[in-house]
C-alpha cells in the first residue's frame, strides 16, 4: 500500500464516504467519544497551554538542527551495534531493507503499526520478495487480513469496519467460528498472531521517538505488539520518518505525555517500550541485529520552508478527531493514508498537487484542528497557504472561480462598483426572487440553492437606511 | 561491542542543511534553555504516601489490582496473588532481591512443595527461557522507578531480566518498592538520563507498563488482554 | 465613545436589520455611532479561497477607510478576526504592516466590544423566547470571544437559554466551501441543525451573518419552525 489509496477521484470517493452510514455512525461516535477522552485527559492537567508551547519549542529546535540530532543519533545507535542506513527514497528505503530480508533469507515478518512503511509500500515489496508479512496491531491485522482494505484513521486504522463485518471476514479468511464479541475476535487473533512472533525472522517497526543522546528509540502501544515484534525475532528493523526524533529522554517523556492524552486520552498507554541497540552481549531476547532505516522521501523539501511547521506532528490524530470534515466523509475519502487535516495539509507535500490539490479545500478553516494539535501546528493555516499556492503559483484553481474572484478584487476595492453593484443586486436577482428569498439562484448561487435558501439582497441596503437617518436627524 | 554501520548519511543530511539554508551542523548543538516546563509541576512535593495514594487511584482507571503490604507480610501476599491468578506455572527473573525480600522460602520450597511449577531466568538455557515464559500463567518482576500520575511501572532488562517475562504469560505481577515511587514519567526520564551519563550505559530494553494488555481496535471497545498479559497487578512494600 | 461600524457586506446587501440594531443597540449603550461610506468587503471571500493578491486591493482600501476611528466595530466575529488578521497577512511591508496593525488593535466583534470595552453585560433588552446560540469557529476560536455573548444573552430579561449540543462544531459554511464542497457543507449543517432542533429553542441565535445565513437558509428549506436572529437584534429588543 502506499500514501496513495483507491483509485477514485475525490468527488467520487466524497460520495462513497457520505452514503457508508454504518462508517458515519462509527466516526461520529469515535469522534465524540476520543474527543471528550482527549478534552478530559488535557483540561485535568490545569496547564494544558503550556504543555503545547512546550511540545512546539521541543519540535522547533529539533527542526531547526535536524541534521544535528540525527547525526548524533546515528553515531549512538552504531555505537551500540546497531546499523543505520539514511534513505532519501522510498527506493532505497525498500531496496536496503529487501538486502536485509535477503541477507537473512527471512521467510516470515512481523511487523507493528507504522504509518512511515505504509508511505513507502514496504509490505509490497516484502510479498514481492516471497515473504509472509504479518501486521500484528489488532486494526492493521483486521484490515490485512480483508485484502489490504486502506486504513482509515491513523490510530484507530479499521474505525471504518464493525464487528459484524469483521467476524465475517474472520470465517471467511481465517475460518472462525465464534461470535462477533470483540473479546471473541481479539482472543482469536491473539492466539493466531503469538505463533506468529514466536517463528518470525524479522520484526520491523516503526519509531514514535528516536532519542539522539543515547541512540534510543521509543514506541507506544496499549497492546504490547510492538513488544513482542522487538523482542522475538533475531533480527529487527526499525522505520522512522527523519523528523521523529527528539536530543534526550526528557524531551521524549514530554512528548509521549502530549502523544497519549491527544491520541487516545490516557495518562500513558499501556506498553512504552524504549529500546536501544540489539540484545547486549548476554542477552537472551531481543534482536541479535538491529537496523535503523531513517527516511525522507520528500521530507527534507518540506524543511526550511513555509510548510516546516507540519514535520512537528507527532501523528496522535487529535486533529482528526475533531475535524467537522472528517467527520461526514471519512477517512478514505482523502484517497491518503494521512487523512484529516493533517492529511490535507502532508498529502499535497508528499504525494503533490495534481493528486491531492481538492484536500485543501476540505476544510471550513474552522480552526478546530489548530486548537487541539498537542504541538501547535497552525493546521488551517497551512491549508489556507496550500490554497494560496494552488491558485497563485500553481495556477490549478478552475477559470470561472478566477473570473469570479478578479471580479470579486474588482468590486471590493472599489467602493464606486461595490455601491454600483450591491445597489442593482435586488433588481438584478428579481427574477430568482420569491417573497423574500431565492430558492433557485443562478450560477454559483445554484450550489447554495441546491440546499439551502438563499435571502434576497435588501431594497434599502443598510448604507441606504443609515444615510437616510442621518439626513433625518440632521433636519 | 561491534560498532554497527552507518550509510548514505553525508548525502543525506547535507541535503538537510542544504534546505535550512546554513552550513552542516556537526558540532555540539546545546539544548536551548525551554520557556516551558509544565511537567516539573505535576505532583509537586508530594510526599511518598501522598504518591501512594494516587497511584491506588489510577489503578482503577488501568485495570490492574494493587496490594499494599509490607516486607514482613511480602511472601504471604505474593502467595495470596498469585494463587488468586490459578497458580503457576511461575516465571521470575534471576534476582537477589527476591532472597533479600525473603522470597527464598516461597519460591523453592513452599511453591514446589504445592507443585507450582517456577521457573527463574537463565541465561544459559538460552531459549528455553522463552519457552517456559510463553507457558507461564504468572510473571513475577520488580519495578525500578514507579509513576505514581500514570500507574506505570518502569522495568530494565539485562542479561537475568529477560524483557519477554513481562509480555508473554497471562498475568503480569510488578513488585513496587514503595520507595521507587515518583511524581511521573518526568522524573524517570531524569533518571534514565542521569544513569546514561554516570555509567555511559543504557539498558537495552527501558519498559514503561501500565497495566494489562489492551486494544480499543473493534468499534473502539476495550479489549483487555490483546498480545501481552490479561492480567496485572501491583504488589506495593510499604517499608521497602 | 466614538465607535465606527464596519458593518460587512452581507449585513449591508442582506441583513440590514443587523446592522440597524447594532447601531440602536450601541447608541443606547452611550455610543456615537459613525459608518464611513467607502467601506467594502474585508476581503475575506478571496482570501480564503487562495486569492491572496486579488484581496489585498480590498484590503488597502479596508484599512484607508477605518485609520481615523476611534474603535471598530463590527456585528461579525468573522469579520472582525479578517481585521485582527491583516498584520500576518502584510507582514513584512513596511507601509501597510503597520497601518493593518493598528487597525487590528482598535476592531471588535460588536458582544466583544460591549462586554471587553463598554463593560456592559446587561443591555437592558426584554425578548420573550427560548433561544440557543450557535458559536461561531472564527469568533470563538480565531479571535477569541468564548463568554461574551452567553453573557449578554443570559441577561436579557424574558429569555430562556438551552445550550446548544454539539456548538464547538462548525455549520459548515466556511465561505466558498458551502459551495465548493457543497455535499459536505449539507451534511455539516444538517447535523447542525438536527442539534438546534434537540434543544426545543423557538429561535436560533448567532453572531455572524454568514453562519446564520447557512443554518436558517437550511431550517427554511427544510421547513423547520425555527426562528434566525442575530444577537444585535435580541440585544436591541426592548
Amino acid at each position: 500500500m502506499a500514501m496513495k489509496i483507491g483509485a477514485d477521484q475525490f468527488k467520487e470517493r466524497v460520495d462513497k464516504g457520505i452514503h457508508d452510514s454504518f462508517m458515519r455512525g462509527a466516526v461520529a461516535g469515535a469522534q465524540d467519544g476520543m474527543s471528550t477522552k482527549r478534552r478530559n485527559a488535557t483540561e485535568e492537567l490545569g496547564n494544558w497551554e503550556d504543555w503545547r508551547s512546550h511540545g512546539e519549542e521541543i519540535r522547533q529546535h529539533v527542526l531547526e538542527n535536524l541534521d544535528y540530532y540525527l547525526e548524533q543519533l546515528s553515531e549512538n545507535v552504531a555505537k551500540r551495534g546497531g546499523h543505520v542506513f539514511f534513505a532519501q527514497t522510498k527506493e532505497e528505503a525498500n531496496e536496503y531493507i529487501r538486502g536485509v530480508v535477503q541477507k537473512k533469507n527471512a521467510k516470515k515478518i512481523v511487523k507493528s503499526k507504522s504509518m512511515v512503511t505504509e508511505e513507502i509500500s514496504l509490505n509490497t515489496v516484502l510479498e514481492q520478495e516471497g515473504c509472509e508479512v504479518i501486521e500484528t496491531d489488532l486494526g492493521e491485522f483486521i484490515l490485512q487480513i480483508d485484502d489490504h482494505d486502506p486504513p482509515s484513521h491513523i490510530v484507530v486504522p479499521a474505525l471504518h469496519k464493525n464487528k459484524e463485518q469483521i467476524r465475517d471476514v474472520f470465517a471467511e479468511k481465517l475460518g472462525y467460528e465464534k461470535t462477533s464479541k470483540p473479546e471473541e475476535l481479539a482472543w482469536h487473533a491473539r492466539e493466531m498472531l503469538r505463533k506468529e512472533y514466536l517463528s518470525a525472522d524479522i520484526g520491523i517497526t516503526g519509531c514514535n521517538f528516536a532519542v539522539a543522546e543515547t541512540g534510543s528509540f521509543s514506541l507506544v502501544t496499549n497492546e504490547g505488539n510492538a513488544d513482542l515484534v522487538t523482542a522475538l525475532p533475531k533480527t529487527q528493523i526499525t522505520v522512522m520518518g527523519m523528523e521523529r526524533l527528539v536530543p534526550t529522554f526528557e524531551e521524549m517523556e514530554v512528548l509521549v505525555s502530549l502523544l497519549t492524552r491527544s491520541a487516545v486520552g490516557q495518562k500513558l498507554t499501556s506498553y512504552i517500550t524504549v529500546l536501544t541497540g540489539p540484545r547486549e552481549e548476554l542477552d537472551v531476547d531481543g534482536p541479535e541485529e538491529f537496523h535503523l532505516v531513517i527516511i525522507d522521501n520528500g521530507r527534507s523539501n518540506i524543511l526550511g520552508g513555509e510548510f516546516q511547521s507540519v514535520l512537528q506532528c507527532i501523528r496522535c490524530a487529535a486533529c482528526i478527531n475533531v475535524c467537522p470534515v472528517y467527520r461526514h466523509v471519512g477517512g478514505h475519502s482523502y484517497g491518503s493514508i494521512y487523512s484529516g487535516p493533517i492529511g490535507a495539509v502532508l498529502s499535497p507535500l508528499l504525494g503533490g498537487y495534481d493528486e491531492y490539490k481538492e484536500l485543501p479545500y476540505a476544510s471550513t478553516l474552522c480552526g478546530a484542528c489548530t486548537e487541539v494539535c498537542p504541538v501547535k501546528i497552525p493546521l488551517h493555516n497551512l491549508l489556507h497557504k496550500h490554497r494560496e499556492i494552488i491558485v497563485e503559483k500553481e495556477g490549478k484553481a478552475p477559470i470561472s472561480e478566477k473570473l469570479a474572484m478578479k471580479a470579486f478584487g474588482l468590486g471590493a476595492a472599489s467602493p464606486t462598483l461595490y455601491k454600483i453593484g450591491s445597489k442593482i443586486a435586488p433588481a438584478a436577482m428579481n427574477p430568482f426572487t420569491v417573497g423574500d428569498k431565492i430558492s433557485k439562484g443562478p450560477g454559483p448561487l445554484k450550489a447554495w440553492t441546491d440546499i439551502r435558501e438563499f435571502p434576497a439582497p435588501n431594497k434599502e441596503r443598510f448604507r441606504d437606511w443609515f444615510k437616510n437617518r442621518e439626513k433625518g436627524d440632521k433636519k | 561491542m561491534m560498532t554497527g554501520t552507518i550509510q548514505n548519511r553525508d548525502k543525506f543530511l547535507n541535503q538537510l542543511a542544504n534546505r535550512l539554508d546554513r552550513p552542516r551542523k556537526s558540532t555540539s548543538v546545546e539544548r536551548p534553555k525551554w520557556k516551558f516546563q509544565p511537567q516539573l509541576e505535576v505532583l509537586k512535593g508530594a510526599s511518598q504516601d501522598e504518591l501512594l495514594a494516587v497511584l491506588k487511584e489510577q489503578c482503577k482507571v488501568i485495570h490492574t489490582s494493587i496490594t499494599v503490604t509490607d516486607s514482613k507480610n511480602l511472601s504471604s501476599t505474593i502467595n495470596e496473588v498469585v494463587s488468586n491468578y490459578g497458580g503457576g506455572p511461575v516465571v521470575t527473573w534471576k534476582d537477589e532481591r527476591f532472597s533479600k525480600w525473603g522470597l527464598d522460602s516461597l519460591f523453592k520450597q513452599e511453591w514446589p512443595d504445592q507443585k507450582i511449577d517456577l521457573f527463574e531466568w537463565d541465561l544459559s538455557k538460552g531459549e528455553e527461557n522463552i519457552t517456559k515464559a510463553e507457558k507461564a500463567n504468572v510473571a513475577i518482576t520488580i519495578s525500578e522507578i514507579t509513576l505514581a500520575e500514570s500507574g506505570t511501572v518502569v522495568l530494565f532488562s539485562d542479561q537475568n531480566k529477560g524483557r519477554t517475562v513481562s509480555f508473554l504469560p497471562a498475568t503480569f505481577i510488578a513488585l513496587v518498592p514503595k520507595s521507587t515511587l515518583v511524581p511521573r514519567m518526568t522524573q524517570a526520564a531524569q533518571k534514565m538520563r542521569e544513569i546514561h551519563q554516570t555509567t555511559g550505559h543504557v539498558a537495552s530494553c527501558i519498559n514503561f507498563i501500565t497495566g494489562p494488555s489492551n486494544s480499543a481496535d473493534i468499534e473502539l471497545n476495550l479489549v483487555v488482554g490483546v498480545h501481552g498479559p490479561v492480567k496485572a497487578s501491583y504488589i506495593v512494600i510499604n517499608d521497602l | 465613545m466614538k465607535v465606527t461600524l464596519f458593518s460587512t457586506c452581507l449585513v449591508d446587501m442582506f441583513q440590514s436589520n443587523v446592522g440597524k440594531s447594532s447601531v440602536e443597540l450601541l447608541e443606547r449603550l452611550g455610543c456615537e455611532i459613525e459608518f464611513p461610506e467607502s467601506q467594502v468587503c474585508c476581503g475575506q471571500p478571496a482570501y480564503n479561497s487562495g486569492y491572496v493578491k486579488d484581496s489585498k486591493e480590498a484590503m488597502k482600501r479596508m484599512i484607508n477607510t477605518f485609520s481615523d476611528a476611534e474603535y471598530v466595530v463590527s456585528p461579525s466575529g468573522s469579520c472582525a478576526y479578517m481585521f485582527r488578521e491583516y498584520p500576518h497577512i502584510f507582514k513584512g511591508d513596511p507601509i501597510w504592516e503597520p497601518k493593518a496593525k493598528q487597525l487590528a488593535e482598535k476592531t471588535f466583534e460588536l458582544t466583544q466590544f460591549i462586554v471587553d470595552v463598554l463593560k456592559v453585560e446587561d443591555v437592558g433588552a426584554r425578548f420573550e423566547g427560548s433561544v440557543t446560540y450557535h458559536t461561531s469557529c472564527h469568533m470563538t476560536r480565531l479571535l477569541g470571544v468564548k463568554e461574551a455573548p452567553t453573557i449578554l444573552l443570559k441577561n436579557v430579561k424574558g429569555l430562556t437559554f438551552t445550550e446548544l449540543p454539539g456548538k464547538e462544531q462548525c455549520c459548515g459554511f466556511g465561505g466558498t466551501f458551502s459551495v465548493k464542497m457543497a455535499q459536505i457543507s449539507e451534511q455539516m449543517v444538517d447535523e447542525k441543525v438536527l442539534h438546534v432542533e434537540e434543544t426545543e429553542a423557538e429561535y436560533l441565535i448567532g453572531a455572524d451573518a454568514a453562519c446564520l445565513m447557512n443554518i436558517g437558509g437550511r431550517i427554511e428549506r427544510r421547513g423547520k419552525p425555527i426562528k434566525v436572529m442575530h444577537i444585535a437584534e435580541v440585544l436591541n429588543s426592548l
